[in-house]
């Protein structure tokens, strides 16, 4: 596997990540906990953008291995 | 009138106002009733036996006494409630029978309570060393609560220091076999989502006995076939390994890139995954 597919497979196991954590924020009745919820689910989008970022450097670098 | 026909009578609407009576009078258990007002009651209850019954006695006398009965008692009832003085002469107070760990025999003896008595009412509350025992004081009702020793009381998450997920009151959504459409509504679900959780598990509806929704959203069921085995919601314990599994693979990434610029970015990501992941872990787990 080139990195640039793990990278890609670690960024579609992250929007799950958030996806579900999203889905608890709003499930969850206790507000604390939902706002712990809401604030890891924004964290994780960061991260799912910057690592993005890096998923098109690496396509740029290894274009033969562009698109999943 | 003829007699049996006056004692139908009678009895009727004595049992009319002992339900009305019983139904104004506070909400306690037999075990909080006071003395005071246990013996009210007792006396109430006879007077409405007497009353119907008793057809010698004029009807005037009964309806007398059960007013005196139940008007002084409610008003002392009342009473109390508005002030402090009159609450502990009706009420008594609590009297400590154990203080710093020591037994106080002098109170003991002032409630004629027998040391026998004593060490059976804190069996009762599991403490049957003694010198487990802080505190004990002997409620107005006779019951003993007790307070344990620190070292004797049971450990609790914040005795650990730990962090727990906070919970709220459960709805329960199906009741033998059928759906509750109002606490589903509560819990802020639809029948959509029920049918889909209960395919996720395989349950057939018919075969739910007690189907409920915690504070996370998460359906938990009883079935009538206790052969079948349900799975138990994988969902949060599935997120919390996806989450650990997406960090280490940040640091994977930013052990094997050559990259600096990226090395950088992955190690600050990881560094962000690792604090989701203090954060929700006690929500998780």
């Amino acid at each position: 596997m080139t990195v640039a597919s793990q990278v890609k497979q670690c960024v579609a196991s992250l929007k799950n990540v958030e996806a579900s954590l999203n889905s608890f924020a709003i499930d969850t009745k206790d507000e604390q906990a939902s706002e712990i919820f809401r604030e890891s689910c924004q964290i994780t989008r960061q991260v799912i953008t910057d690592l993005e970022k890096r998923v098109g450097e690496l396509e740029f670098q290894e274009p033969q291995y562009k698109g999943f | 009138m003829q007699g049996w026909l006056e004692v139908v009578l009678r009895s009727v609407v004595a049992i009319i106002i002992l339900l009305f009576l019983s139904r104004t009078f506070i909400r306690k258990s037999m075990a909080q009733v006071t003395y005071f007002e246990f013996v009210s009651g007792i006396v109430i209850g006879a007077i409405l036996a007497i009353g119907s019954i008793h057809l010698q006695v004029p009807i005037a006398y009964p309806i007398m006494g059960l007013i005196v009965w139940s008007v002084i008692p409610y008003a002392l009832g009342w009473l109390s409630i508005k002030s402090e003085t009159i609450r502990s002469f009706v009420q008594g107070k609590g009297v400590p029978v154990i203080k710093d760990g020591k037994i106080l025999e002098d109170n003991l003896k002032k409630e004629r309570y027998s040391s026998d008595e004593l060490l059976k009412q804190l069996r009762a509350k599991n403490a049957f060393q003694v010198a487990d025992v802080e505190f004990a004081v002997l409620e107005t009702s006779g019951d003993l609560s007790v307070l344990m020793k620190k070292e004797a009381q049971p450990v609790t998450p914040k005795d650990m220091k730990l962090k727990v997920a906070p919970i709220k009151e459960p709805e329960t959504v199906i009741m033998d076999g059928k759906i509750m459409d109002e606490p589903l509504a509560t819990a802020g679900k639809n029948r959509r989502w029920l049918e889909m959780e209960l395919e996720k598990i395989g349950a057939a509806i018919e075969n739910v006995y007690l189907g409920q929704v915690d504070s996370y959203g998460q359906l938990t069921v009883d079935l009538f076939d206790d052969k079948l085995k349900v799975p138990s919601p994988q969902e949060k314990p599935l997120l919390y390994a996806t989450i650990k599994k997406c960090q280490a693979d940040l640091e994977l990434f930013a052990l094997s890139t050559n990259n600096p610029q990226a090395k950088q970015m992955y190690t600050q990501k990881a560094a962000k995954m690792k604090e989701v992941m203090n954060k929700v872990e006690h929500l998780l787990q």
